[in-house]
């Protein structure tokens, strides 16, 4: 059996025996009062539901039996039949028959025969006695009856964050300690510690353990969403979902639904052609829509792919000279990969047409600072008429990041990895200024640079004051930074070294200053601000001179 | 304080915490002070008025820590905050702030018969007397008493410079 049948199975039984125990309390309140239309409302719904769930993963036997306690549930709630007489022992034997086919599935038994409960109850739907002989013999078993108590535990996310926000503290303390037990440097402090550390980090490994979900917990509500969104356009759509088993935090899950959703609205809404269309553009005339998952070393690849016309550079390139986004000048020099990159600024927009759906004026720069809010990264890859994927890079967890920690006028900061491209030391000869703007070449590519202590200090309105060689002396300690297929090269004072981080929220009322994606504390104790590269970036971009 | 003749409302005790800011005397409401620590070392946070000293670590929790003095221009310019200072965590509408003082704020217990409301004077001080809950005359010594959740608004705190980047 696979995992994800494994897994769903056990859901199964931990949802089936909660329906059931739920099922024994309302019946043996509705045998108190036989006309508690609560209690009667409940089991229908659990009769319900239960039969729904059973159906969808093959288990007939208790579909059927649910089936027909509902229809009599139903009858008893329309006030149709009472709950009396012979009808009483039926269903109370009926519930029963459910714990015992629940707990057969459960340990993979063979399911006891329900054709006599079945014609019992159909009795009863159609008015008749239903035949009680022998029903005495299945008393016996009922009193050695075990009580069954679930494998799995629900818990709500709000107590996952507060133990996950715990857990963020512990990390803290235990750097702390760490560093202190090297200052004091007595070797039963040193070993204590050390154990203290790999034990905090097991349990911290334990507790973002228990936050992950598979991604088929939110792929699955795509197969409607697809149906009716291909409905309204008119375009014939076939879904396929992959890598439903891949494990992601669920508050990441969380904040990329609607991503996902304006996604995959996008791809149905635009990506794709009309049947008509693609049969003349010589494609089938049913568009295909992948969304797929995949683990990547720490982090989840989340892809959205169709096969439809694909994005037009050209266009995109017109499009955002016309926005004013970029010079005409310049956007004859970007590469196919930055046109598309253009995208995701705000206000762009290719729908030429408002649909009821995808509605005008949000664009792809709100997926954009969904994924950016996560410290992930959004790409997008096309080719003309063949089709467009979009893909999410994603942590696994949201508490704790890889991080570069630097120093700028004798504090400490922190910039995530997942925006870092490189670190690089370099002599005033690597320079060269051009329109005001500092810029050094790697790997082929014109990089500007910008001494970040300028770029945080900017008052108000005023650009950069345009860049002279001069200033710099000797080696210059550059972060590279990559953001929306950008590079920007920042002088700081000092490489401190790499670590992961747990990043705090920037407290009120500091958070509306978007420069700061937050604040960790240090093994030392000191508050290290962290800084966010696509606000930096777009800072740069708005005052470079 | 004049004898009740009616005896109708008895006049309550509010309790007040005493800090310096310059040379006067101020007051918040005891229940708006959540504690009194050494001030703890601050972060300073750029793109943020000069009057926020940056962000402090107080126990576990981030907060960002002002200079009242400096807001309301109550120290000379050339003269600097002491080394050793207290910081007052407040509490504001949905968050802590830090407020740092010189000295160890007090408590004091005064009727509320006590603190005069609007008084017209204070139209000339420095602190623009929308902060102002009242004047607390206690002897010869003048307090203001501050409305903390008015001045520590993040429109207050974030004043002029504030939106950053985008």
């Amino acid at each position: 059996m696979s995992n994800r049948e494994q897994e769903y199975r056990e859901l199964f039984m931990a949802e089936a025996l909660e329906y059931y125990d739920a099922m024994g309390r309302h019946i043996s309140e509705l045998e108190r009062n036989p006309a508690d239309e609560q209690a009667l409302r409940e089991l229908f719904r659990l009769m319900h539901n239960l039969k729904s769930n059973a159906r969808a993963m093959g288990y007939t036997s208790i579909g059927e039996v649910a089936h027909n306690m509902e229809t009599v549930f139903g009858q008893l709630r329309d006030g149709q039949a009472t709950f009396t007489g012979n009808l009483v022992p039926v269903l109370f034997g009926g519930i029963d028959t459910l714990g015992e086919l629940i707990r057969a599935v459960g340990e993979e038994q063979e399911v006891p025969d329900v054709q006599r409960l079945l014609d019992n109850l159909d009795k009863l739907t159609r008015g008749e006695e239903p035949n009680l002989e022998d029903e005495e013999a299945d008393d016996e078993e009922d009193v050695s009856r075990k009580l069954e108590l679930s494998d799995l535990v629900y818990i709500q996310v709000r107590k996952l964050d507060h133990l996950m926000n715990l857990m963020g503290e512990l990390i803290i303390d235990r750097d702390r300690i760490l560093t202190l037990s090297r200052e004091i440097d007595n070797p039963a402090l040193t070993t204590a510690a050390a154990h203290f550390s790999r034990i905090a980090e097991e349990l911290q490994y334990s507790v973002m353990d228990a936050r992950l979900v598979g991604v088929g917990s939110l792929f699955s509500k795509f197969p409607r969403v697809v149906r009716d969104v291909a409905t309204t356009e008119g375009k014939d759509v076939a879904l396929t979902l992959q890598g439903e088993d891949i494990q992601i935090d669920r508050n990441i899950l969380q904040i990329i639904t609607d991503a996902m959703l304006h996604l995959v609205r996008n791809a149905i809404a635009h990506g794709l052609e009309t049947p008509a269309e693609r049969e003349a553009a010589g494609k089938p005339a049913q568009g295909q829509l992948i969304l797929s998952a995949q683990a990547e070393r720490d982090d989840v690849l989340v892809q959205v792919k169709d096969d439809g016309r694909g994005i037009d550079v050209a266009s995109v390139r017109r499009k955002a000279v016309e926005r004013g986004l970029v010079t005409r000048a310049a956007a004859a020099q970007l590469s196919e990969a930055a046109v598309r990159a253009l995208l995701f600024e705000p206000g762009f927009s290719m729908a030429k047409e408002v649909t009821e759906i995808s509605g005008r004026g949000v664009g792809l720069d709100v997926v954009k600072l969904a994924i950016d809010s996560l410290g992930g990264q959004l790409r997008v890859d096309s080719v003309l008429g063949q089709g467009t994927t979009f893909t999410l890079v994603l942590p696994t967890s949201i508490a704790v990041k890889g991080a570069l920690l630097f120093e700028l006028d004798n504090r400490s900061y922190a910039l995530p990895l997942m925006h870092t491209d490189s670190v690089v030391s370099l002599m005033p000869d690597r320079f060269s200024v051009v329109g005001g703007v500092l810029l050094t070449r790697l790997q082929d590519e014109n990089v500007p640079v910008v001494s970040l202590r300028e770029l945080l200090h900017l008052e108000g309105d005023e650009p950069l004051a345009p860049a002279r060689k001069s200033v710099l002396q000797g080696r210059q300690d550059i972060i590279i930074v990559n953001y929306n297929n950008r590079r920007l090269g920042l002088i700081v004072d000092r490489f401190l070294r790499q670590q992961d981080i747990v990043v705090k929220a920037m407290s009120k009322p500091l958070d509306i200053i978007d420069l700061f994606g937050g604040v960790t504390l240090l093994g030392s104790g000191q508050v290290c601000l962290v800084l966010d590269v696509p606000a930096l970036t777009r800072l740069f971009l708005a005052k470079r001179p | 304080m004049p004898p009740t003749e009616k005896a109708a409302a008895p006049d309550p005790l509010i309790q007040l915490i005493i800090f310096r800011l310059g040379q006067e005397e101020y007051a918040v409401r005891i229940e708006q002070v959540k504690e009194v620590t050494l001030t703890p070392d601050i972060a300073r946070m750029p793109k943020t008025p000069a009057f926020v000293k940056g962000i402090a670590n107080l126990r576990g929790d981030i907060i960002a820590v002002i200079d009242l003095e400096e807001r309301f221009q109550l120290r000379e310019a050339t003269e600097e905050l002491a080394a050793h200072t207290y910081t007052m965590a407040i509490e504001a509408k949905d968050y802590t702030i830090g407020v740092v003082v010189r000295e160890v704020p007090q408590p004091l217990s005064v009727p509320q018969s006590a603190i005069e409301q609007t008084p017209e004077f204070i139209q000339e001080a420095n602190i623009h007397d929308k902060y102002i809950e009242g004047i607390a005359r206690i002897g010869d010594r003048i307090i203001v008493v501050l409305d903390m959740l008015k001045l520590l608004t993040p429109s207050e705190i974030m004043q002029l410079p504030a939106s950053a980047a985008s």
